[in-house]
């Protein structure tokens, strides 16, 4: 299908007013902390005695989630947003879509059953922190201290997961303890996600948008009446009771716009709400008739999803797929135009950017910056291998170039030879524009690592997949696997090894896994990485078993009726999602530190085994110094020449590379999840390869301490001079084993020719060169020149929409903290005409306070 | 404690004050809490802290409200055990002792009191670093630590700090 003649040229932000205000109000607002959720859930569940029960039922849920929904305050039009210093200022809402997901027109969303606890003690200073400040009235201070925080003192994921660690533990280590738990807060190891979410995934919209959600409420009541198992019939009234919550919620979103609309005078106005009102009476309940009732109906389900599920990487799917029939019916029925189409988009978009997730500040330092991780997938092929970009792909291109938001966060998947060449174009023309999206999959090789990791997902469920959260990919609608559930430091895997199971962030004298032996004692480098085969099997037991232990509370407290109603699986099975429901299940891994752990493993095999150039101790010594006094040493480690580093297309950087890649899949596929599936993983970092960079001591690698890992798969920063052998060297990895996704951040210096060149580097990357490589899942970059980083740096308001690929995700450059700002600044960037990195002098790190 | 007669008096007349002259009193018998919190961290800090609050319990009924239903024990001590400090909360009262209680929802080991200062006050890395660093460490039900967070910083607040 050749692209509808639609360029910036064309179409403008300021063609589009409607869209022009909104998107001026959304720069110019501030988050602000929205009580109603955590209000409306906390009173309920304390008028029906939810705290005491010991078990809650997904009914239960049901009922909590429609008391929700049928009291929650019904906003059509926002009027006012809260601007930095505080300020009210008017806004001229006039979205497309009606609804939002708090009450604020950028609101911040509490979820006490998760995390929200954790900003308790920052309530009077949430306002004016100097890391992502959000306004919060004093009132509400009071009401969420006063009534809301107290009941779930003892009731949060963690603190449920906690009791019930110390009790399976009370024997072996007494009443108040448990090693998993523990090491979890030593923070250095792993972190975990489900104490802060259910799950990132993706829901399946089609048959609320196609059938309606009265159809789905029949379907579940036929059900339930010709089921005879309980626990079936009471999930099948659950899905009858949030979807009628829903539904109800539109018809007083509806009930709303026409009073409005019936004491508005202005023409125009009156007749946009006339329109709201009859549209959101006749969706969700009923199928959507035309693009605008198909995108209502998401956009309401959406609301009612972020209600259950925490807003950390829940994502929209492949939105130009489901929506397709639509719109291709109201263009050939001459309702729509495309001008409209987009403008219809647009204010989609903006809508979808209306909430940020609650970061205590502490937390900021190790993921500032980040939004809600909405990611939403364009291209690619069908389910029938067929191409499957259509004018929709390059209209909601379009408005991630006329919007540069970072949520959502525009995923494109594109399959060589079956895509064209100028939807490719399209992609990199796009980049350059907006300087950091989409990111770009190749499909031959995600599908591939899908199909290899999982012998249950069959080839069109594979073709069928979208992007979650940051770059996991996952069959859409159908596949329930927490692709971040675990984020695990590897490089701690390597501080066991190097110090016999102690860490030195935990004190050389405790021993915090078991002993491998002394590495000054190995024989061969061979002993080395048994060693830290052991140390790694460890960590992943730990990780693995306390997120296991996170997903049986989760079952027996936090049942998801409303995800589950929107999924491929539990209507067949009357299941719920997190009791296994769905057609597939995973939970994921991400690594975090592989560049740096395997340039470490490579300058021991090097240096100590192969050349014996410096013992053991020697280069113990040189880290417990941070390489004072060792400063030759330091210079050759740090020469990619003199010793191996991954990304420059070196066998022994490689092979070390490949060999840990396959060990922890092997590792972690080794592992059931609570819900009878398999552990993936994958490579993408978000921004805890500068959080635990901070927190690291200096590595063999040459890296000091405190200074950043390298970012996803993506290789050290500053020691690959070559952009072709860095893209080949991950070209060359085993996808089977990367199948929770990558990120390979690649940063380019804007110039006026670089399109051309642009696309035979992607199109390299992604070739497999004739089946002897799997070829690159995945690239995302950052274009644009070193002075603006350096200027948003010194004057970070100055530009406050400066749109960065963080690693997976977009981000504003002057929300994230200095630490992650710098590792942006001194990423290798190369000159696409002569392939070659620019040589910047690397900007040092912020002291510590 | 020092002050536990001055609390007692003043604590007779409590209900007789706005919020306001409760927040003012405190402020008026904390000026040594005062110095502590504008950063002059010595070695007195964690017990000028507690009395403060207690002192705060008494005056301020605004601030008497955070503790009306909860119930919460707390043990401090420092890895040598030179200090050991239990903090009780009970349905609108506070009692500080200073032996170790056995049935605590959170235990907080802490290198020095300065370290508990830090980590209930300082907001950036600290809060990490003294984790990292051993100088900190904490066992039992974290929301009660977010609580106590809370309840030295609203101090803080109603003192104008």
């Amino acid at each position: 299908m050749n692209p509808p003649r639609i360029t910036l040229k064309d179409i403008s932000r300021e063609d589009l007013p409607r869209v022009a205000d909104l998107w001026a109000a959304y720069f110019r607002a501030m988050p602000e902390i929205c009580t109603e959720r955590p209000r409306l859930i906390t009173e309920y569940s304390l008028a029906h005695d939810l705290f005491r029960k010991t078990r809650i039922s997904i009914l239960d849920k049901a009922r909590l989630y429609r008391h929700v929904l049928e009291n929650r305050t019904a906003i059509v039009r926002h009027t006012h947003g809260r601007e930095k210093g505080m300020t009210l200022f008017e806004l001229n809402d006039r979205s497309l879509f009606a609804g939002s997901t708090t009450s604020k027109f950028k609101g911040v969303l509490l979820y006490p059953e998760f995390v929200a606890l954790t900003l308790w003690p920052e309530l009077w200073t949430l306002s004016t922190r100097a890391a992502n400040p959000y306004y919060i009235a004093d009132q509400d201070v009071k009401g969420l201290n006063e009534k809301i925080f107290p009941p779930w003192m003892e009731n949060t994921i963690m603190e449920l997961t906690r009791k019930r660690c110390y009790q399976d533990n009370r024997e072996k280590y007494g009443p108040q303890y448990a090693p998993e738990m523990k090491l979890l807060e030593r923070i250095v190891f792993f972190l975990a996600s489900k104490p802060a979410c259910i799950s990132h995934t993706i829901p399946d919209f089609s048959k609320a948008i196609h059938l309606g959600l009265r159809h789905l409420i029949n379907e579940a009541n036929d059900k339930k009446r010709q089921n005879s198992n309980e626990s079936k019939k009471e999930f099948y009234e659950a899905i009858s009771e949030v979807l009628e919550g829903i539904i109800t919620y539109s018809k007083r979103l509806s009930a709303k716009a026409k009073k409005m609309a019936d004491r508005e005078r202005d023409g125009d106005l009156k007749q946009e709400l006339l329109s709201l009102a009859e549209i959101y009476a006749w969706v969700p309940e009923s199928p959507a008739r035309t693009f605008r009732e198909g995108l209502t109906t998401l956009w309401i389900c959406w609301t009612a999803i972020l209600l259950e599920n925490a807003n950390l990487g829940l994502s929209l799917g492949r939105l130009d797929q489901v929506l397709f029939k639509l719109y291709r019916d109201d263009m050939e029925a001459k309702r729509l135009t495309i001008e409209q189409a987009l403008e219809l988009i647009c204010c989609l978009w903006l809508k979808i950017g209306d909430h940020v997730p609650a970061v205590p500040e502490t937390s900021e330092q190790l993921f500032g910056g980040s939004g809600s991780n909405q990611a939403i997938t364009i291209g690619g092929i069908d389910q029938d291998g067929e191409d499957a970009v259509n004018d929709l792909t390059y209209i909601m291109l379009r408005a991630t170039e006329l919007l540069m938001l970072r949520d959502p966060n525009l995923n494109a998947r594109y399959y060589p030879g079956k895509n064209s060449k100028d939807y490719l174009r399209r992609l990199c023309e796009v980049n350059i524009r907006t300087g950091a999206t989409p990111a770009i999959h190749n499909d031959p090789a995600v599908i591939k690592a899908l199909r290899k990791k999982d012998e249950t997902i069959t080839i069109e469920q594979a073709r069928d997949y979208g992007i979650i959260g940051c770059v996991e990919p996952g069959s859409s609608g159908r596949s329930y696997g927490h692709p971040g559930a675990i984020l695990f430091n590897l490089t701690s895997v390597l501080e066991l090894t190097l110090y016999n199971g102690r860490h030195r962030h935990t004190g050389r004298d405790l021993l915090i896994s078991k002993e491998t032996g002394d590495p000054s004692t190995f024989k061969s480098f061979d002993d080395f990485r048994k060693a830290f085969e052991e140390q790694a099997r460890w960590l992943v037991d730990q990780a693995t078993t306390l997120n296991n232990l996170f997903g049986k509370v989760h079952q027996d407290f936090y049942p998801t009726p409303i995800l589950s109603a929107f999924f491929e699986g539990p209507m067949d099975s009357g299941k719920d999602l997190i009791q296994g429901g769905a057609v597939l299940n995973s939970s994921g891994a991400a690594i975090i530190g592989l560049a740096d752990v395997a340039d470490s493993m490579s300058a021991i095999e090097k240096l100590i085994y192969d050349e014996n150039s410096i013992p053991f101790p020697k280069l113990l010594g040189a880290l417990q110094e941070d390489f004072k006094g060792y400063e030759a040493l330091h210079k050759r480690l740090m020469n990619p020449d003199k010793t191996p580093k991954y990304g420059n297309d070196d066998p022994m950087a490689e092979a070390n590379a490949i060999w840990i890649i396959e060990m922890l899949d092997r590792l972690f596929s080794e592992k059931e999840n609570y819900r009878g599936g398999r552990y993936r993983v994958g490579y993408w970092t978000m921004t805890n390869h500068a959080g635990f960079g901070r927190l690291t001591k200096a590595l063999p690698s040459g890296r000091k301490a405190e200074e950043n890992f390298a970012s996803g798969i993506t290789p050290v920063s500053g020691v690959t001079p070559c952009l072709l052998e860095t893209l080949n060297s991950v070209a060359k990895l085993p996808v089977e084993c990367l199948s929770n996704g990558i990120a390979l951040n690649i940063k380019f210096t804007p110039d006026a020719r670089m399109l051309e060149y642009f696309v035979p580097y992607v199109e390299g990357y992604f070739d497999s060169a004739a089946g002897t490589r799997d070829g690159g899942m995945e690239i995302q970059f950052n274009i644009r020149n070193h002075q603006d980083f350096l200027d948003a740096f010194a004057n970070p308001d100055k530009n406050p929409g400066l749109l960065v690929r963080v690693s997976g995700y977009t981000a504003y450059f002057k929300d994230l903290n200095p630490q992650m700002q710098i590792e942006i600044i001194n990423r290798t960037e190369y000159l696409l005409s002569t392939g070659k990195a620019v040589d910047f002098p690397p900007i040092p790190l912020p002291k510590k306070t | 404690m020092r002050s536990k007669f001055k609390r007692t008096i003043l604590g007779s007349i409590s209900h007789l004050l706005t919020d306001s002259i409760g927040n003012f009193l405190t402020r008026f018998f904390s000026k040594r809490l005062e110095k502590e919190l504008l950063g002059e961290l010595t070695d007195e800090c964690l017990e000028l802290l507690l009395e403060g609050m207690e002192l705060a319990f008494c005056l301020s009924k605004g601030y008497r409200r955070n503790i009306k239903e909860f119930k919460g024990a707390y043990l401090l001590k420092t890895g040598d055990h030179l200090v050991v400090t239990s903090i009780v909360f009970d349905r609108g009262k506070m009692t500080v002792y200073e032996d170790a209680i056995a049935d605590w929802d959170i235990r907080v080991t802490i290198k020095d009191v300065q370290a508990f200062w830090k980590f209930v006050f300082s907001r950036d890395y600290d809060i990490l670093n003294l984790v990292l660093a051993n100088e900190i460490e904490i066992d039992g039900n974290l929301n009660y630590i977010y609580k106590f967070g809370f309840l030295a910083r609203d101090l803080a607040h109603r003192l104008g700090l």
